[in-house]
């Protein structure tokens, strides 16, 4: 097996001392995680690496030794070896590197029986020989002789400690399965050890070490403040969420009407959602794994941004008094409808395209919908007064988000155009209703019928008068069809055009409430936060010296990201694929909101 | 060690870099040819003419300046997204196997395996059209079962080399794998 | 692509497949086809029993012929619906009548139906068909003449196709109703709703009801049934020819062709009919076309 070593790039330059870090079982490997310098009392050190295992849970232990030796250090062979016996281990690295030369040595001492440090791989490894004198390269020749078995791996502490290797696995690991595999052992070993990192290097301690530190201070002590100020907030947030809940639970709203309406008005779906959000965020637990975290975060920067959406609505609407503009085109713009409406309706009535219709039913339909349009309109103009107020206090709602304001307008859409969906229900009943008696009655003018319990077309022979009946209403229902279907194939693209409007107000709603920004932002300014895997560059350019990597991290896609982060939400997406929703549509079945289940009868 | 002349399933010349840091760690380049300038004047050119037809019937500028931007972004997607480079195959004995392939346009994608995923490389054949071709793969192991095959990684797979080029990189690969 | 020649003649070849021979597998030796059979089943026809049969036939045809001509004139104005009408309840009720003394002379009392049942199937079509015919009458307003007519042909040639003739009561649903198809449209191209009814009433009587009064006087008077077919065949033709002689020349060809001319060839051709057996097995096609109906 190849040895290798993940060293931080931040000890490079370290002063002579002993490294710290811990072995990675069954992988042959070991991450180095701090250098501490002379001078030092072991006892000491060894208080220190266990008081920093008990906090972090991480087998901490002393790996070996390293000696960047300065001017006037030297000889410091036989005391590094003789350290190996003070901590005792099985293995024990012993590394070093000159100055002027970024090729380190490594030396790895084998314990033996007797309990005895013995030298077992007397190597040296250069690399990149910034001066080539003659002493290098002999010793690159004896190199050449026996094989190096070493690789360091350069690692960036701080970005492999701060990064989240995906896919996620949070928990307790299950003892019974695979243990993690080895970079994700790295990852958790450098995450785990932070204890380690908040030793100062201005620290007046006994023991001086070297590792990676934060340097913005101020910056974290801003965020403790705003960790201890989140908790009033989150208390309160969380008691008016409870008293909205205790309103909401009262009799009254599960009655039957209110509660049908709720789960169809787009505005109490999002406001149900949102309080869901608010109740994740105002939990007073910390979040328990990554997820979670990154799950709240991205529900608080969309809420954030959602009501900041809302504020630049309001600011707009509000302004120079839009409000009643919009108020004003809003009865005209509906007589237009009724007007545009009006017209089809006698265009129907006629020939349609030189279509040849049943005049007496093309009539009845014609006269019953011109009604309808009638009693609409006068419904709109009564309102008319009031709309002005509605507009007002309904844009008020943008300030709980602009996917308020959204829902509320898809909700006000549904209500205009109540008109639309009746005329809607009524020719899709009449026309299902032909389409299925016309579908049983070629049965019967084939001599045929649906056998219930077999699910399948029998033979069977019909009476005289059942023939005869069966005949007679087949063929009224074949020469009546065309006026139908036309009028239903009419209000079917007038609904579908509601359905679409409504449908990209829910589509915007829905990105809106699941787009993980804050995941993305994170994926954008910080890319190494999240990890997919990890790459690896060679450093070393000449054959036959020792093995230098850089590891670096290689970061999450950005769709990997959307789909990982999504927040879950309630679907607004057509479950049905588009071949069904033709079928239902040439069938007559109602398509959204309404779904209508039927089972084949005769 | 250095750069050996070869040729993809469709007899275009790529070239093979075989670059060895150590005994256990090998680098391999597999480099296609470049955006050949003619292929790129046909293009434009055949769009251009395409838009200064349609321009000469309907007398509109807007289809001039369209068909310029068409063939920038359309240039620029296809250097970002479709033309590869080079592919190179970096091997690591004991610690994993990483895959990377650079586009024209410098972009960079990679994707490292680690050796306790990797079951074994193999030379497949696999039916590409009307032909049959070869291409090399890295077998991942299950995490249930040791002895099964979880998925395949394909590699070189935009520059498709010959059988003669995958022996040559398979060999080598093999050697570093049986010593750790 | 004959059978392998036999390697060996002393072994005496057995037709089974469980015991190793020393034959390939195709092949078959000399008494294969001595269990070849020709003609099975089959039946020798006679000239004026072939006619009497497709007299059935040829009667349907003129009674199709015999209702166009009923619209026709319906349509002209020169017969008014109440005479329809009434000869219509006349003749039903003749109708009625000859059946009822027909089914008495075989089982008398004990048929399927009783007079209240048959009272309530009379009273369900007339109040049908009295309601229905204002509405019918507007049905096809708007649709071309031509294309009623078509649609009319059309459904009287499969009503024609689709007849069960060796066994015509119960009617056919596909006959019946294709029948009944045509009569309306036929019936919604006339000037009011009266008549409108009385032609559907009239094309219940013609295409219901009489083929099963037929069916009866072919079961229990072969001798007046041959009399009737041609009764009615005459009366075809003559109506026709009121209207259009050369329809009625027409029809009578077709009616010739039918009863005589095609029985003649069935029964020259059976002569040349070879129709061979074996103890091989046929290859049959069975597909299943009926998932094209519906």
């Amino acid at each position: 097996m190849v040895l290798k070593v993940f060293f931080p790039q931040c000890c490079n330059r370290a002063d002579s001392g002993l490294l710290v870090g811990r072995w990675i079982d069954g992988h042959d490997a070991a991450v180095v995680l701090t250098v501490i310098h002379y001078p030092f009392i072991p006892g000491q050190v060894k208080l220190y690496v266990q008081q920093m295992q008990a906090q972090s849970r991480v087998e901490l232990s002393v790996l070996g030794s390293w000696s960047l030796p300065k001017e006037g250090q030297e000889g410091m062979e036989s005391f590094l070896r003789d350290l190996s016996t003070i901590f005792p281990q099985e293995r024990w690295l012993q590394i070093s590197r000159e100055i002027g030369k970024t090729g380190f040595h490594c030396q790895v001492l084998q314990r033996d029986q007797n309990g005895r440090a013995v030298q077992q791989e007397p190597k040296k490894k250069k690399k990149k020989e910034e001066e080539e004198d003659g002493e290098a390269e002999e010793e690159e020749e004896e190199e050449e002789d026996d094989e190096e078995k070493v690789i360091f791996v350069h690692y960036e502490q701080r970005k492999v400690m701060l990064s989240q290797l995906h896919p996620i696995q949070n928990g307790v690991p299950d003892p019974q399965a695979d243990p993690p595999s080895e970079l994700r052992q790295v990852f958790q070993t450098v995450a785990h050890s932070d204890p380690l990192f908040f030793m100062d290097k201005y620290d007046d301690g006994p023991l001086k070490s070297t590792h990676w530190q934060t340097e913005g201070r101020e910056a974290s002590i801003i965020v403790e403040l705003l960790k201890h100020a989140s908790v009033p907030v989150c208390l309160l947030v969380s008691w008016l969420l409870s008293v909205w809940t205790w309103i909401c639970g009262m009799r009254i709203f599960s009655l039957y009407p209110l509660r049908f309406l709720s789960t169809k008005l787009s505005t109490c779906v999002q406001l149900s959602y949102r309080t869901e959000h608010m109740r994740t965020l105002s939990s007073p637990k910390a979040a328990a794994g990554h997820t979670e975290f990154m799950r709240k975060a991205n529900i608080l920067v969309s809420f954030l941004v959602d009501v900041a959406l809302g504020m630049l609505l309001i600011w707009w609407l509000y302004r120079e008094n839009h409000i009643s503009m919009l108020a004003n085109t809003l009865v005209p713009a509906a007589d237009h409808v009724a007007k545009e409406l009006d017209e089809l309706l006698q265009w129907l009535m006629g020939a349609p395209a030189g279509l040849k219709m049943n005049r007496a039913l093309d009539q009845v339909l014609g006269r019953f919908f011109l009604y309808h349009i009638h009693l609409w309109i006068s419904y709109i103009h009564l309102m008319s007064p009031f709309i002005e107020g509605i507009l007002w206090y309904g844009g008020l709602s943008a300030c709980f988000g602009l996917t308020f304001a959204l829902s509320l307008l898809s909700d006000m859409v549904a209500l205009l155009t109540f008109h639309i969906y009746c005329f809607y229900v009524y020719g899709a009943r009449l026309y299902c209703l032909k389409i299925y008696g016309l579908s049983s009655l070629w049965r019967l003018f084939r001599g045929k019928k649906w056998n219930v319990l077999r699910q399948r077309v029998d033979s069977c022979s019909y009476d005289l008068d059942q023939l005869f009946i069966g005949t007679l209403l087949f063929t009224i229902l074949l020469f009546l069809l065309p006026t139908t279907a036309l009028y239903y194939l009419v209000f079917t693209l007038l609904r579908l055009v509601v359905v679409l409007f409504q449908g990209v107000l829910h589509l915007s709603v829905d990105f809106i409430n699941s787009f993980p920004l804050f995941a993305v932002c994170l994926r954008i300014c910080r890319p190494y936060r999240l990890a997919e895997g990890v790459k690896f560059r060679v450093l070393s350019e000449e054959p036959g010296t020792a093995l230098h990597l850089l590891m670096e991290i290689n970061p999450l896609k950005g769709n990997t990201v959307v789909q990982t982060y999504r927040t879950p939400t309630y679907s607004c997406y057509p479950k049905d694929s588009w071949a069904a929703l033709v079928k239902k549509l040439f069938v007559g079945e109602l398509i959204y909101p309404w779904r209508h289940k039927t089972t084949k009868t005769d | 060690m250095g750069e050996e002349a070869f040729t993809d399933i469709s007899g275009k010349a790529i070239s093979l870099n075989c670059q060895s840091h150590s005994s256990f760690c090998r680098e391999f380049t597999v480099s296609s040819s470049k955006v050949s300038i003619g292929k790129v004047l046909v293009y434009t050119c055949s769009v251009w003419l395409l838009a200064y037809t349609v321009f000469f019937f309907t007398e509109n500028t807007a289809v001039l300046s369209s068909a310029i931007l068409i063939t920038l972004v359309g240039m620029m997607l296809h250097i970002h997204f479709v033309k590869v480079d080079h592919e190179s195959l970096l091997v690591i004995g004991s610690l994993g196997i990483q895959v990377s392939s650079s586009y024209a346009s410098g972009r960079e994608t990679t994707s490292f395996i680690e050796m306790s995923k990797i079951k074994d490389i193999v030379i497949n054949e696999a039916i590409y059209m009307h032909q049959i071709i070869y291409y090399l793969s890295v077998l991942l192991k299950d995490a249930s079962d040791p002895n099964a095959v979880s998925s395949v990684v394909p590699l070189f797979q935009s520059s498709k080399p010959r059988m003669n080029c995958l022996v040559k990189v398979y060999k080598s690969c093999q050697e570093i794998l049986s010593k750790c | 692509m004959g059978p392998d020649s036999a390697p060996d003649p002393a072994v005496p070849w057995r037709k089974v497949l469980w015991e190793r021979q020393p034959f390939p597998d195709n092949y078959v030796d000399q008494r294969f086809l001595e269990e070849l059979r020709r003609n099975e089943g089959i039946r020798q026809y006679r000239y004026w029993s072939v006619v009497k049969e497709a007299g059935f036939v040829g009667q349907q045809l003129s009674c199709v012929a015999i209702f166009i001509t009923l619209w026709l004139y319906m349509e002209q104005g020169r017969l008014s619906p109440e005479t329809l009408l009434w000869t219509s309840l006349v003749c039903a009720l003749l109708g009625y009548g000859l059946y009822q003394a027909l089914t008495s002379q075989v089982e008398p009392g004990c048929g399927p139906r009783t007079r209240l049942a048959d009272l309530q199937s009379a009273t369900i079509f007339l109040s049908f068909t009295f309601g229905f015919s204002p509405v019918l009458k507007t049905l096809t307003e708007s649709v071309s003449t031509d294309t009623v007519y078509a649609m009319s042909a059309m459904m009287l040639l499969a009503h024609l196709v689709s007849f069960p003739y060796a066994q015509p009561s119960p009617p056919g649903s596909l006959s019946l109703n294709a029948a009944l198809f045509a009569s309306v449209c036929l019936a919604s191209r006339l000037p009011g709703a009266l008549h409108t009814f009385a032609m559907l009433s009239c094309a219940l009587l013609v295409f219901a009801l009489w083929p099963c009064l037929l069916q009866r006087l072919r079961e229990n008077a072969p001798c007046q049934f041959a009399g009737v077919c041609l009764g009615v065949c005459i009366v075809g033709v003559g109506g026709l020819g009121f209207q259009s002689p050369g329809g009625a020349v027409l029809l009578a060809l077709a009616l010739m062709s039918v009863t005589l001319l095609c029985p003649l060839l069935l029964v020259r051709l059976q002569r040349h009919k070879d129709n061979i057996q074996g103890p091989w097995d046929e290859a049959e096609i069975h597909e299943d076309l009926s998932r094209f109906l519906h």
